[in-house]
């Protein structure tokens, strides 16, 4: 059985599950879109449920076919959502439909959906999508690069050591995650409801934070909520973006490793100084800045005020917030507060080199010291992030978005926040967006919130192909030269 | 801080020099300075026979310049460099060299205007200095018809120094120097490592110069020919442009005011062989034979120049509606401007067909990509350079390779040659330290109150030493309209930090903190030491005094 099969059958039972509750909530409002979602969501389960029943996964799959199944595996959840939008008319495009879908999946704060006009089940299923997205990516991150590849370099730059603690097995694991991140979007709906919210929109901004997908059931965001749901927010924000190791020490009422965590206080670090260099700039509440902050590091993209009008500086120390992003193990994207700290270390001992060319510079994370490879492996991996952000920006630049709209547009879908300055706005509405750009997304969004590997395995996959058709070529023609070269020998041969 | 590797030593010399102050540093920033006084001298002499305007400024410039630089020179002797010192060498000597150099500018009063200040014409001096030595191209002048002839010569003649650098001239006519004058080269020469043209070091820098001086030559008598042999000392400034892939012209409109398809033919030709390896020059000099062809980072840059002419052909033809031929003119000529780092335009004025600043916002991207890779290694050239690219890219590569065999080793080829894998993690660490400065850059750019796209550009073009930006700062308008006096002082930073290619600056700077915090540390521990004596002496009078009231007590 392939592995990317086993995944898309896991993904499917919990996105069916998710789909008919989204029906069966919505029934009352618009009873059309409810029956509809409920139906497609418990076919798409009972088929998942008979699937897993009679299928198990490999227990040692392929590195390469482990990253063909995750890009799969993305692709077909994109494009259920992208059926369910456009069958129930919820978006009369296909393409509309299919940005609307990549982004929920994703987990990318854009949106085509007018919310004041969508039925209920369409709004929970939006928010769902993102849920689910979160979801699988926190599985990808936490369970499968460690513990189904069990490759050490892998291990070296996404969890370490203390994934072996959550993680002890891969089934183990992902039961866990399933019931923290669960547990965790339980607590937010709850606090929200506590701050007065209603239910639908309770759950829809609890799955919203809970997998830093943004999405809220107005059009300016949180903008129009109350302090307290603000507050809430924030530090759901905070948790989602710390990442699921973050919540599995709290939830185990372990302080110890909390504090020790080289990449919590980093990731605490910057989101004060983010905090401070927004709020000492003119006409910025300390209230606000922290918000957008947090927003911005955990890759969420909820706004409560147009920050794309705060000033040229401001909207700097946002790009770099969401540039980095969150930390390893959350639903959030970004280079990842760990990535760039290892980054920089080894940056660091470049220059100490300069002056001692011979100097052994280790590169340490958590008390563990990273090996020359994995560096290697994770500069290759951050370039290959910068190729993904220019061409994206390109694209976009092409397709006719301005200059600046062209490189924040690619750095937050390729990041996952969706927000940017310049034509989406700070609220990642996309109506004012043309349709090409719009589409321009779609594979930013996919590749950022893969994390890149899935889609250099996919170049790798197509770079073999080629080499291997252009071996078969020479080799077809050189053969057929000698043929040419000894017409006597091709009787024999033939004989 | 690891040990310093002590890199050269010069050797003993003769009896007098023993009672010389030891200084290399020293040394070399006199000869760079004498250097720069010469040239002075001489754009003096030609100022004396035109317009003779700026004449004393630039006189008083040379004697004061030539007077420090003579006295340094004769003062120290270079005595045996560590690393550390290498770096410092090289930063100070451009840094001081470029504050020397804006000496013309402020005693001309090249940038007094009503409403501006001795401060703004300090600041705007020293960033048009930084600019011509950096061989960026950025400027502030917006009167380009005020100034004598000899000032702008002396404005082109900085960016020929600064091509080739001064350290490397320094080097060159330094007799003794060993392996630290290799290191000297290679601090402040750009690129990945120094080939070395020679067995001795100084024979290496010179015959670099020498190069240099006839590639300048024969720039000169191309665009003489070009243009139609009327004007020898355009040809000769826009040859010193040339050669040092600098920027800078004598007109205001670059070389749109020719309006020449000739002429900018051959600053195309000239452009792209300044972004070329010197080396690969000198071979064609000493052996008579071409081999650009045999070098992959030149084709590799050829590749590149003509994949990103033919996008902007194609983007600005359909995009901007501009005729196919305009199109093509001006987008090959600004792609090689840019991709070269000269940053020359051929825009006759706003809206032209050459002001890339009206391109859509594709176009203006892939300009933006070529601003950051600059041109060859050991080429005067700025920005990350082809080679590193070319490494990085592979890099990239062997990461997609890993995914399919996790444990596969896998070297990086260029060419037919494994790159080490030291080189590699310096590639990779100079991309992320060259990102991580952008980003600082941005964000001070934008604090002192820079619009956020013409920042952008601004920091890529000065940090990859291009001249013009996006936005205000663009081909058609100057720095001066589009940044304040810090955000100009910050951006002659980056255009410095650009040239010597980060490293040496950040390590001179990262020596000047540590050395301020050893201070400190020595300071606080000295205070701390005096105040515990301080303590222990009263505490010691105040036993002494119960000692004494015990035993007067005693007595009593």
């Amino acid at each position: 059985m392939s592995w990317a099969f086993a995944s898309i059958v896991d993904a499917g039972l919990v996105l069916g599950v998710a789909t008919m509750v989204c029906g069966l909530a919505g029934i009352g409002d618009d009873n059309t879109d409810a029956v509809a979602f409920a139906c497609v969501g418990a076919v798409c389960a009972v088929l998942a449920a008979v699937a897993r029943r009679r299928v198990a996964p490999p227990d040692r799959p392929g590195t390469g076919r482990v990253f063909a199944g995750i890009g799969l595996l993305w692709t077909v959840l994109v494009l259920f959502g992208t059926v369910l939008y456009a069958a129930t008319g919820s978006l009369a495009r296909l393409d509309d439909a299919l940005v609307e879908s990549a982004a929920g999946f994703t987990t990318t704060s854009l949106t085509l959906l007018d919310a004041a006009e969508a039925s209920r089940s369409v709004l929970l299923f939006r928010a769902a999508t993102s849920w689910v997205g979160g979801l699988m990516a926190v599985w990808i991150g936490v369970v499968t690069f460690p513990m189904v590849l069990r490759s050490t370099a892998l291990i070296g730059y996404t969890t370490g050591r203390r994934g072996l603690d959550l993680v002890p097995s891969a089934t183990t694991g992902r039961r866990r995650v399933l019931v923290l991140y669960s547990g965790f979007t339980a607590a937010c709906v709850v606090a929200y409801l506590l701050t007065g919210l209603g239910v639908t929109e309770a759950l829809v901004v609890g799955l919203g934070t809970a997998s830093t997908g943004g999405f809220t059931g107005r059009a300016d965001s949180l903008a129009g909520y109350g302090v307290a749901t603000q507050a809430v927010a924030g530090a759901g924000m905070f948790l989602a973006g710390a990442g699921i190791f973050v919540i599995w020490w709290i939830a185990r009422g372990r302080l110890r490793p909390l504090w020790r965590s080289q990449e919590l206080r980093a990731f605490v670090v910057l989101l004060a100084v983010a905090t401070a260099a927004m709020a000492l700039h003119r006409g910025v509440g300390w209230g606000e800045a922290g918000f957008m902050a947090v927003s911005a590091m955990s890759t969420t993209g909820f706004a409560v005020v147009d920050w794309t009008a705060w000033g040229t500086a401001t909207t700097v120390i946002m790009l770099v917030a969401v540039g980095i992003g969150s930390m390893m193990g959350s639903a959030g994207g970004g280079m990842r507060v760990m990535r760039a700290q290892l980054l920089m270390g080894s940056a660091g001992g470049e220059l100490r080199r300069q002056i001692d060319p011979y100097a052994v510079v280790l590169v340490r994370r958590d008390q563990e010291t990273l090996s020359q490879r994995t560096l290697d492996r994770l500069g290759g991996h951050q370039v290959a992030y910068v190729v993904l952000v220019g061409l994206g920006a390109m694209l976009l630049g092409v397709s006719g978005v301005s200059l600046l709209g062209s490189v924040w547009g690619s750095v937050s879908a390729v990041t996952t926040f969706g927000p940017a300055v310049g034509e989406i706005g700070a609220f990642g509405l996309l109506e004012g967006v043309d349709r090409a750009e719009r589409l321009a997304l779609v594979p930013l969004m996919m590749g950022g919130r893969m994390s890149v590997p899935p889609v250099l395995a996919g170049v790798g996959l197509v770079l073999n192909t080629y080499r291997t058709m252009q071996r078969r070529i020479r080799f077809s023609v050189l053969l057929a030269s000698r043929r040419r070269d000894t017409p006597g020998q091709s009787g024999s041969d033939d004989g | 801080m690891a040990s310093d590797t002590v890199v050269g030593a010069a050797p003993a010399g003769p009896g007098p020099l023993r009672k010389r102050f030891d200084s290399t540093t020293l040394h070399i920033l006199g000869i760079a300075l004498a250097a720069v006084s010469l040239g002075m001298l001489g754009c003096t002499l030609l100022e004396a026979v035109t317009s003779g305007q700026d004449t004393m400024a630039l006189g008083v410039s040379a004697l004061l310049a030539g007077t420090v630089g003579g006295l340094l020179w004769y003062a120290t002797v270079p005595g045996a460099i560590r690393m550390r010192q290498v770096f410092a060498t090289v930063s100070w000597t451009w840094i001081l060299t470029t504050v020397v150099g804006a000496l013309p500018f402020v005693l001309a009063g090249t940038f007094a205007a009503p409403g501006v200040g001795l401060v703004e014409q300090i600041v705007n001096s020293v960033f048009e200095s930084a600019s011509g030595f950096s061989a960026s191209g950025s400027t502030v002048l917006s009167d380009f018809e005020s100034p004598g002839r000899g000032l702008m010569m002396y404005r082109q003649l900085t960016h020929w120094y600064g091509g080739m650098g001064v350290v490397v001239l320094a080097v060159a006519v330094l007799p003794f120097l060993g392996v630290g004058g290799l290191e000297l080269i290679t601090a402040e020469l750009p690129g990945t490592s120094s080939d070395r043209l020679a067995p001795r070091v100084s024979e290496t820098a010179r015959r670099l110069w020498l190069v240099y001086i006839g590639f300048t030559a024969c720039a000169a008598m191309a665009f003489y020919a070009a243009d139609g042999f009327s004007s020898l000392y355009d040809a000769v400034a826009h040859a010193f442009t040339f050669a040092a892939t600098g920027g800078f012209s004598v007109h205001a409109d670059s070389i749109g005011h020719y309006d020449s398809v000739a002429v900018e033919t051959v600053a195309i030709v000239f452009m792209i062989l300044g972004g070329t390896s010197f080396s690969l020059h000198w071979r064609l000099v000493a052996t008579r034979t071409l081999g650009y062809h045999r070098n992959s980072e030149f084709r590799t840059y050829l590749a590149m120049l003509a994949a990103c002419s033919a996008v902007i052909v194609v983007i600005i033809w359909l995009e901007n509606g501009l005729p196919l031929g305009s199109s093509i003119r001006a987008a090959v000529f600004t792609v090689v401007s840019l991709g070269t780092s000269t940053g020359l335009s051929n825009a006759t004025g706003q809206g032209s067909p050459g002001d890339y600043v009206a391109w859509v916002a594709g176009a203006q991207l892939v300009l933006l990509f070529l601003m950051v890779v600059g041109g060859c290694t050991g080429s005067t050239s700025g920005g990350i350079k082809v080679m590193r690219m070319r490494v990085l890219g592979l890099m990239m590569l062997r990461s997609i390779q890993h995914t399919q065999t996790p444990r596969a080793i896998i070297p990086i080829r260029l060419g037919t040659d494994s790159v080490r894998e030291t080189v590699v993690s310096r590639a990779a660490g100079f991309f992320l330290l060259h990102f991580v400065l952008m980003m600082a850059g941005l964000l001070a750019l934008t604090s002192l109150g820079g619009e956020l796209e013409t920042s952008l550009g601004a920091v890529v073009s000065t940090l990859g030493n291009m001249g013009p930006a996006l936005g205000e700062a663009g081909p058609t308008s100057n720095y001066a309209v589009a940044f304040t006096q810090p955000a100009r002082l910050v951006l002659a930073l980056l255009m410095v930090i650009g040239r010597l290619e980060i490293f040496p600056i950040l390590l001179t700077g990262a020596g000047l903190v540590a050395g301020a915090y050893r201070g400190s540390v020595r300071q606080g521990r000295h205070s701390m030491r005096w105040t515990a004596h301080r303590l222990e002496a009263i505490a010691e009078s105040r036993s002494d005094d119960e000692a004494d009231d015990e035993a007067d007590d005693a007595g009593v």
